[in-house]
Order: structure tokens, then C-alpha cells, then sequence
């Protein structure tokens, strides 16, 4: 460690360009020597499994089918229904998502008042400490009329018991609901993050130029977020399309009311450990992966997310 | 914020900025109500017996009586098996919280401010990687995990754990926002050297991103149920897929195993109370660094 | 994606890398599937390479954990280690899951597993890619054919395939028919025997003292108690073979009774381990047909009623019929067909099923075992809790009444009417107008489970 610290002192003198290539290719070398640990575990936890799941798709019991796989699982009756239970909680979710984090970052960070701001902040943020199971079991209890927090909102709406409130139609806001409480407090620090580091002298510059906080909001703060709102949407998006323990610990708690295949994740979890057929799971996420990446690039190039400037 | 310009907003409230402010002030209060309440309810649930629960006011409290009887039972349960779960959270958390780290923070440096071969190879598998479904990962990381013989294991939930392409994204998207290469340039014709570079020059302005990365990592990581679930079993297992085994003995939720052992609801509150209070209780002392952070950079512009 | 061409050679060279690691992953995968070991004749399977005194691993719910310690107590020299999961609780999958992953890996099987569900055997009798089934064979050497017809009339049906019996049944929740004397002295009522005369004491309930029930359709076990207990053909399976008839004589009758007490306020619709129904109900159950296990979850349990108010008599048949009833549930022992320690194995199964250390003693099912529920009743008789003093021979003769015509298959009957019928009722529509789409749904999940619908 100490030798490479001392290592630059003699090459100092030498011409321009030449130091700048020693040093590049010293500073590449570092580079891979930064990027390795990280690379390992991409390619034991991720990649590798990621090609053989891949393979899986397109195999069965080790011979090549071809799309045969794909084409089962779109026959199958659970299929179509679980897109569109997945797709419509997408849309709400990544929609409430980007609206409400977005203009509560906004308003966080406009709070002139330091302890105001810190507060909300700290008290959006503690549902997300409550994620997966843990979550899920408390909502069960936030849901159902007869013990729940809210029992009176729930019975002005006009539900009387679980079973309506999980009714299938419903399913796609109580998702969005639930995750929005465990997530949207995390995404909101990281917002107002992103805010703190758009430089105050630009922003007092607008404020000077007579702009409200509207106008700069929208002109000045929303394009230098533009990277943070496509990352979140990513991550959202992500999370989204594997929606999983929230629907399955409900299907276990109502006893089936919410079904066990409402997802395509649980789909695919159903294929691979109820049917033992691994090879059609690995179609169906594979055709998440798909989906999702598709969704995905239209984030990346929006939100220019790949350039290193 | 300076005071001039805080003294000339003050002296120029109108009418229409005071209902902005009681907007504003609606708006913030409904979002704290809605995300606090249920927090509030899980507090208050392990003081009451279970029909208690049921029948009385939500926010009434119980008896301090009732917990402690809660209390016992819970910790009953088992001979007492709920601390040895929590104890393997912990191990399995923060065993991946180190190792997170050490692989996560240097990568995402490099990715964001180095130029090398296979960089945006490098972020376009990551990308990939996140958006694949864990159930068709599972299958693959259990097979690798039982060749080397880990299953059942502290390593063969470890491991996994500490691969975190979220954690490498934030890292690369910090460092490329609030990190300018001038000045890591500065310092190398100052004749710093790379290591020194990234620990002298950037780690200290990724303190933030750091304790982001890390509380993520660490909640993330005793949150997973389906992992630990599929790894483990037994003593070794984590408090999520234990709470999922109190479940199992909830009459309510699963009355047909003739069950001996029975757990009350307003225990299994407690329970799930107490699962997420290291998390609670850990973000409670680091939310300075969070909820503050990110500020630390701003070199740029 | 990349611009510069180096670049781009290395994503490949990478992804070869990647690729001929992945193919790796899967030889490793692969060559623990090749063809399995000899039949072992005296067993009836492939029995694994013995290592004596090699310790046994067994899984069990938390309510059988007392069977492993009492086990290790009886025989401390048996080398045994266990771990407590959530016995493959209602849908968690956990047994099916762990094991599906340990096939594909070639080792790592517990020894012993328990598991609350009954379906187990279908997926377990099967061979997985070429390797051989979990769950070993019991009646073909491995166990005592005397030891397994010390079991109740049919108990081990659940687990038998064509003939090979692949668990040993815990537990057995027959249907018996509940009452309740104090309130049927007070309004000089009969207890019901039959299905007519239950929808019968219905309407009369109803009209003299409204309030009071004869039950409840908030659960999906109820399938069980009153299709099954009825004799409906709804849920028959033979081989892979599955069929549903809702337009039985049996199912049109008992869903015409149904209807008639869901109408009149007789049924209601909480579950029976919901938040209300204690609060509404303690008092007002005046009759109801239910499995063996509502004595201690239900009477001394959520309703807390006092001793000596309580009946049970025979279940409820159709008249003119043979005394057939429901099940509502029993867990299932099975062993390892992988295990390296059988004799070991054959011991803890003997004596978790049969010893009264645990089945009399600490177990609050009813036992499969016949010995063992001789012992369980005489305990209960001893509390005294029930009004009637036949109410043991009520139970051991539900016990071997049990109707075979209800199969249980890969998927559990309980989704389908969770899914359908209860919020279905909860609308106001009634079950008979609910008939075609349950149907529709139990031929739908026979289908996607691999079942050829009749």
C-alpha cells in the first residue's frame, strides 16, 4: 500500500502524455483490483445462475425444446390473468411511486424549518424497516375490518370483513398500498439526497431570476433528478414485476381467497416446486426478465443512466 | 439558506402563501399519519390478550400484566428459540453487511470514475441481474452452494447476501453525481497514488453512500425470507422464516394440524414487533448519517 | 450496447466463461441423477449404503417437537438431531420445496419428516429426473406388516399409492357430530342424526330461537365436513384421472340444505377462528358437525365452553344410508428412502405413531394408531368433559367410517371453495348457483396439476 503511494514521486518530471498513460493504465489496473470482489459474486449469484436459468428455458430434462416451454406456459389458464395482475400493479405502483416521492421530496427539502424537514423524513422512512413478512403480517391485521386500525374507514367504505377487502379487484391498490408504505420512505431520503447535492448557488440564482418554487422545481430540480427518478423507476420496476411474499403470505392467511397463483412470480414458484417443473419456471421468468428489461431501457435512455460524466 | 433571504420571505407572507403552507402542512401531516399509524398499532397490540385485541378500542392500551404474560409466552415458545433466531439475523446481517461493503463501495467507485475495459459490461449485467426473478435464481445458487458443501450453514446465507447490485448502483450513481474526476485527478498530480486516492479523497466523501449502502444492505438482508427459508432450517434458521413457522401455530390462520402449541395474536404482534426492532432501533441511531447524508459531496457544478 | 470493440470482445470472452462455468454447474447437477442403486429386495426399494449408528435427521412442527424429545428420552443411545419447521403449514409448500432442491442436488435429505398436509405421498411416492422417490416404501419389509395394521380402518389410505403405503398417519380428524345438551334440554330439541334432519332442526331453530346456529361456511375446511361427510362426489380421483359431479343426488341435496340454512340464518359465515365468533356465538351453538379435533380447538378452546354442556354423537348420514364422513385434516410421518440409518428410522417411526409417551401423553390428535387412541379417549375420558359416556365408541367407530370417495390429489380442495364459494355467499348468491363455477375451478386446478378431467 505504501509503495503505491510512493511510486508517482519519481515519475513526476516526465513529459505530459506519458504520465497520463502510465498512470491510466496504473489507474485501470486498480480498477479491475476495485471491481474484482464485486465481479465474483455478480458471476456466482447472478450471472451463472441467470445463464442457467436461461438454459433451463429452453431445455427439458437436459434436451433442447426449443420454445416448447415458453409455449406451455402461455397455454396454461393462470397465465394471461397473472399478466394483467402484474401489469395493472405496475402501473400504479410505479405511477404513485414517481408522483408522490418525487413532490414529497420536493416539499421535504423546501421545509425551511430544519427540524420540520428532518421529522418527516425520519417518520416516512420507519415503515421501512418493516419489509417482507414481517410487513405483510401487520397489513393482514390493517386490512381486516375487525381488528384494524382504521376499522371505521374500512366500514365506511363498506367492507365488512377480510375476504371482501382482498376481493381480486381490489388486490392491485392494497399491493400498492403496502408497498408503497414499506418503500416509498427509503426512496424519499434518496431523493431529497439527490436534491441536497444540486448546488445551492444555482438554485439561488433561479430564486434571484424571480423563479417560485414551482418553476424551479420543475425546471431546475426535476431535470437534475432525471438519474435518481430512472434508478428508482428501475429498482420499482424490478420489484414490481416480482411481487411474491406480499400475495403469497395473503393467500395463506385468507386461506386461498387470494389466490396462490395471482402473480407471475408465485406462478413460477408453483411450477418449480408444486409441479417440479423447473424448466417452465425458468420460461416464465425469463419472460419477466424480458418484460422488465424492455420497461427498463426506456429509463436508461431517458434518465441517461449509463453515462459516467 | 441564508438569513437574508429567509428575513425577506418572512416579511412577505400574503394570504395565498398561508394557505400554501396549511396545503403543505396537510399534505406532510396526512403522508406521516398514514405511514406512523400502523407502527403505532404494533406498539400498542402486545398489551392486550387476544380478545382484547379484538373487541376494544384499536389504540387503547392493554396492561403492562398482559405483556409480560405475552412476554413469557413468546419466549416460551420453543424454550425460548425466538432469541437464537434473532441471534442468527444478526450473525447472517452483518456478516453480509462486511463483506457488502468491502465489495460493493470500491466497485462502485471504480464503475462510476474509472474508464477500463468491460465497464458498462459490467453495469449492464448488474442491471439484468436486479431485474431477474429470485425464483429462477434459486435453483442455480442452492446447487453451487451444496457442491461446496454449505448448505445449512452460516456461509451459504452469507454469500449470497452479500452480492448487492442495488448497493454497487447507488454507489456508481453517488460517485457519479457528487464526485467530480478533477478532483480525484488533483490529488493523483499531487502524486497520490490509486489506493490513496480512493481512501484519502473518496471514501471520505462517500460517508454518506456508505451508511445508505450499508443500513439497505443490513435491512434488506434481515428482511429476506425466501433465501434463508430455502438455505437453512431448523436452529439455524433466521427470525423471518421463524415468524413464519410461529404462524404455523396460529389457530386463526391454520386450524386443521391438531397443534398442540398455540400462539396467540397479540404474541405473534409482539413477535413481529420485536423482529424488526434491531432495525428500528439501528436506524433510529444512524439517521443522521441517512436521513442528513448525501450531503457531503457537492463538489460538482 | 458498447462502442468500443475491445470492449465488446471481452463481454464475450466473459460470457464464453460464464457459459462453460454454467455448463459445469449443470454436470455437477446432472451426474447426480444417473441410474440409482440396486433393489433392495428385502425393502422394496433402493435402499442407500448403511452407516450404522450414522445419525438420523427428522423434521417436525412445533406441536411434534414433544415426539422427538420423548423419543431421545425412551432411547438415548439412538443418535437423532431435528429441526422444528412449519410442518408444510397450509400452502407454505416447505416439504415439496426442500425436498425438490435436495433432488436436484443429490443429497442433504432429512430422514424423517412430518408434515400437517395429506397429499405428500403423490409427489413423494414419484420419481424426480431419474432419482429415486423420497419417501421409502413402508409396507413392503421395511416396517411390520402387524405393526401397520395396528392402524384405524383406512387411516393410511392418504398415503398409499397403488398399494404401496408410503406414511404413517399421526393423527386422524374424523367428523363427529357436536351438541350442545343444555341448549337442546332448553328448547326440547333431538339431536339431529341425519343430513334431512339437520336441515330440519335448521328451519325450526330458526323460527323459534332465532340467533341461535348449527354452524358455520367461513372456513375452507368446511369442503371437508360437508361435502365430504355428505358423500358428494365433488372430488374424486383415480390415478390421474379427476372428477367433479355437482349434479349428484348427494351434492344437489346437501347444497339444497345449505342454501336453506344460509338462508335462514342457521350457517353463518365467520370463521370459526375469526374475531367475532367467539364474542357472537359461545352460547349459541346448538349443534354442528365437525372433526374430532374441535373438542379441544373450538369448545375448551376459542368458545370456552364449561364441561359438562357437550355431546358428541355419531356423524351425520343420509337417511337410509350407511354411516360415511368427512376428514378434516391428520398429519402424516414419512421416511426417507435415502437414509442411511433404517433401523434407526423403523424405531423413531414405531414409536412417534404408537407410544403413548407421546401419542397419549402429549399429542392432541386423535391417534391413527388404534392402541394409542384407546389410551388418548381413556385420558379424555378422565376429564370428563363430555355429557355422554359413549362418546369414546362414538369416536373409535367414526375413526374406521371415514368415505374413500373423497381422494385427496396434489392441490388441496380447500383453494377452490376458498376462492369460489365463500366470497361467492359473502355476495348473497347461493351455493347452488355457485355449482358450475366450483366445478369449473376444481377442473381448471385438476388440469394444471397434470390430471385428465372426466
Amino acid at each position: 500500500m505504501t509503495t503505491a503511494g510512493a511510486a508517482p514521486r519519481g515519475a513526476r518530471r516526465p513529459s505530459a502524455g506519458l504520465r497520463h498513460s502510465t498512470t491510466s493504465k496504473r489507474q485501470s489496473r486498480f480498477n479491475y483490483i476495485f471491481i474484482s470482489g464485486y465481479t465474483l459474486l455478480l458471476i456466482a449469484f447472478g450471472l451463472l445462475p441467470t445463464l442457467y436459468a436461461l438454459f433451463l428455458a429452453f431445455t427439458r430434462n437436459g434436451a433442447f425444446v426449443g420454445v416448447d416451454n415458453f409455449l406451455r406456459v402461455f397455454a396454461d389458464y393462470r397465465f394471461l390473468p397473472a399478466v394483467l395482475h402484474v401489469a395493472l400493479y405496475i402501473v400504479y405502483w410505479l405511477i404513485s411511486l414517481t408522483v408522490v416521492v418525487v413532490l414529497l421530496a420536493l416539499v421535504v427539502h423546501a421545509l425551511r424549518a430544519r427540524w420540520a424537514s428532518s421529522l418527516s423524513r425520519f417518520l416516512f422512512y420507519i415503515p421501512g424497516a418493516i419489509a417482507g413478512a414481517s410487513s405483510v403480517m401487520l397489513w393482514l391485521f390493517v386490512l381486516d375490518p375487525t381488528v384494524s386500525p382504521v376499522s371505521g374507514l374500512l366500514h365506511a367504505m363498506g367492507y365488512e370483513s377480510l375476504v371482501r377487502v382482498v376481493s381480486i379487484d381490489n388486490l392491485p391498490i392494497v399491493f400498492t398500498i403496502i408497498a408503497f408504505w414499506t418503500g416509498a420512505g427509503g426512496w424519499i431520503v434518496i431523493q431529497y439526497g439527490a436534491l441536497n447535492n444540486i448546488d445551492t448557488e444555482i438554485m439561488e440564482a433561479a430564486r434571484i431570476d424571480g423563479a417560485g418554487a414551482v418553476k424551479t422545481a420543475w425546471y431546475i430540480q426535476l431535470p437534475m433528478m432525471t438519474k435518481w427518478i430512472s434508478y428508482m423507476g428501475i429498482m420499482s420496476l424490478a420489484a414490481g414485476t416480482q411481487l411474491f411474499v406480499e400475495p403469497r403470505v395473503l393467500s395463506q392467511a385468507t386461506r386461498g381467497v387470494v389466490p396462490e397463483d395471482y402473480s407471475l412470480n408465485q406462478l413460477a414458484y408453483l411450477y418449480a416446486f408444486r409441479q417440479g417443473d423447473f424448466s417452465g419456471s425458468a420460461a416464465i421468468s425469463i419472460v419477466l426478465l424480458a418484460v422488465a428489461l424492455l420497461l427498463s431501457t426506456v429509463f436508461i435512455f431517458r434518465g441517461r443512466l449509463f453515462e459516467s460524466d | 439558506m441564508t438569513d437574508r433571504s429567509q428575513a425577506r420571505r418572512r416579511s412577505a407572507t400574503t394570504p395565498r402563501q398561508w394557505v400554501t403552507k396549511i396545503l403543505i402542512f396537510a399534505l406532510l401531516a396526512g403522508f406521516a399519519v398514514f405511514f406512523v399509524l400502523p407502527i403505532v398499532w404494533l406498539l400498542i397490540a402486545p398489551t392486550k390478550g387476544g380478545r382484547e385485541l379484538m373487541f376494544e378500542a384499536p389504540f387503547a392500551f392493554g396492561s403492562l400484566d398482559q405483556f409480560a404474560a405475552n412476554w413469557q409466552a413468546l419466549f416460551a415458545f420453543q424454550d425460548g428459540v425466538f432469541l437464537t433466531w434473532l441471534g442468527n439475523s444478526t450473525l447472517y446481517s452483518f456478516g453480509a453487511l462486511v463483506l457488502t461493503l468491502i465489495v460493493s463501495i470500491p466497485a462502485g467507485y471504480a464503475l462510476a470514475l474509472g474508464d477500463f475495459r468491460g465497464r458498462k459490461l459490467l453495469l449492464m449485467t448488474t442491471l439484468i441481474v436486479m431485474l431477474i426473478p429470485n425464483t429462477a435464481l434459486v435453483l442455480p445458487i442452492f446447487l453451487e452452494l451444496s457442491a461446496l458443501r454449505l448448505i445449512g450453514t452460516p456461509l451459504s446465507v452469507i454469500l449470497p447476501f452479500a452480492f448487492f447490485p442495488f448497493g454497487v448502483y447507488l454507489t456508481y450513481i453517488y460517485f457519479s453525481t457528487a464526485v467530480s474526476k478533477d478532483l480525484l485527478n488533483a490529488a493523483r498530480m499531487d502524486g497520490a497514488g490509486e489506493l490513496r486516492v480512493f481512501a484519502q479523497v473518496a471514501m471520505p466523501l462517500a460517508t454518506p453512500v456508505i451508511a445508505l449502502v450499508g443500513f439497505f444492505n443490513f435491512v434488506g438482508n434481515w428482511n429476506n425470507y425466501f433465501l434463508p427459508f430455502l438455505m437453512v432450517g431448523g436452529q439455524k434458521v433466521p427470525v423471518q422464516v421463524g415468524l413464519a413457522n410461529m404462524l404455523s401455530n396460529v389457530p386463526q390462520f391454520n386450524p386443521t394440524t391438531a397443534a398442540s402449541t398455540v400462539i396467540e395474536l397479540p404474541t405473534l404482534a409482539l413477535a413481529t414487533l420485536l423482529s424488526v426492532l434491531p432495525v428500528l432501533i439501528i436506524f433510529l441511531f444512524s439517521q443522521r448519517f441517512l436521513v442528513e447524508g448525501m450531503t457531503a459531496g457537492g463538489t460538482k457544478g | 450496447m458498447s462502442q468500443q470493440p475491445s470492449s465488446a470482445r471481452r463481454g464475450a470472452r466473459l460470457l464464453a466463461g460464464a457459459a462453460s462455468a454454467a455448463t459445469g454447474l449443470l454436470l455437477l447437477s446432472g451426474c447426480t441423477g444417473g441410474p440409482s442403486a440396486e433393489m433392495n429386495s428385502d425393502y422394496g426399494f433402493a435402499t442407500a449404503e448403511q452407516v450404522a449408528d450414522s445419525p438420523i435427521t427428522v423434521w417436525v412442527d412445533s406441536s411434534r417437537e414433544p415426539a422427538v424429545k420423548a423419543f431421545t428420552e425412551a432411547y438415548p443411545d439412538v443418535p437423532l438431531e431435528y429441526e422444528v419447521y412449519d410442518g408444510n403449514a397450509g400452502g407454505s409448500g416447505t416439504f415439496q420445496t426442500k425436498i425438490s432442491l435436495m433432488d436436484q442436488a443429490g443429497e442433504g435429505w432429512p430422514d424423517v419428516v412430518f408434515s400437517t398436509q395429506q397429499n405428500d405421498a403423490i409427489w413423494a411416492s414419484q420419481e424426480t429426473n431419474g432419482l429415486q422417490a423420497f419417501a421409502a416404501p413402508l409396507n413392503k419389509g421395511f416396517m411390520d406388516e402387524e405393526f401397520l395394521d395396528g392402524f384405524a380402518a383406512g387411516s393410511l389410505d392418504y398415503s398409499t399409492i397403488d398399494g404401496t403405503v408410503y406414511g404413517l398417519r399421526n393423527d386422524l380428524a374424523q367428523n363427529v357430530t357436536y351438541y350442545n345438551q343444555r341448549l337442546l334440554d332448553e328448547f326440547g330439541y333431538e339431536v339431529p342424526t341425519t343430513w334431512e334432519e339437520y336441515g330440519e332442526l335448521g328451519d325450526k331453530l330458526a323460527a323459534e330461537h332465532p340467533g341461535y346456529i348449527l354452524g358455520s361456511l367461513g372456513d375452507s375446511f368446511m369442503t371437508y365436513v360437508y361435502y365430504g361427510g355428505s358423500e358428494s362426489p365433488v372430488f374424486q380421483a383415480d390415478g390421474t384421472e379427476f372428477s367433479s359431479d355437482v349434479e349428484d343426488p348427494n351434492t344437489v341435496a346437501i347444497t339444497e340444505i345449505l342454501d336453506g340454512m344460509l338462508e335462514n340464518g342457521t350457517l353463518v359465515q365467520d370463521s370459526f377462528f375469526g374475531a367475532e365468533f367467539a364474542e357472537k356465538y359461545a352460547d349459541k351453538l346448538v349443534a354442528v358437525p365437525g372433526p374430532v379435533w374441535y373438542t379441544g380447538a373450538i369448545f375448551q378452546g376459542a368458545l370456552g365452553v364449561p364441561a359438562g354442556e357437550i355431546g358428541v354423537s355419531a356423524p351425520l348420514h343420509w337417511e337410509g344410508g350407511e354411516i360415511e364422513t368427512g376428514n378434516v385434516g391428520g398429519g402424516i410421518w414419512y421416511a426417507s428412502s435415502h437414509t442411511k440409518n433404517l433401523d434407526a428410522v423403523e424405531q423413531f417411526l414405531e414409536f412417534a405413531t404408537s407410544a403413548p409417551e407421546f401419542q397419549v401423553e402429549a399429542s392432541s390428535g386423535y391417534p391413527a394408531n388404534t392402541e394409542a387412541a384407546k389410551g388418548w379417549l381413556a385420558k379424555l375420558a378422565e376429564t370428563g368433559y363430555f355429557v355422554n359416556e359413549d362418546f369414546e365408541q362414538v369416536m373409535a367407530d367414526a375413526a374406521g367410517q371415514i368415505w374413500d370417495g373423497w381422494s385427496v390429489t396434489k392441490w388441496s380442495p380447500e383453494s377452490a371453495w376458498a376462492t369460489v364459494v365463500i366470497p361467492g355467499i359473502a355476495e348473497g348468491e347461493t351455493i347452488e348457483s355457485l355449482l358450475p363455477v366450483w366445478k369449473e375451478e376444481l377442473d381448471n386446478e385438476a388440469t394444471v396439476n397434470g390430471y385428465t378431467v372426466k
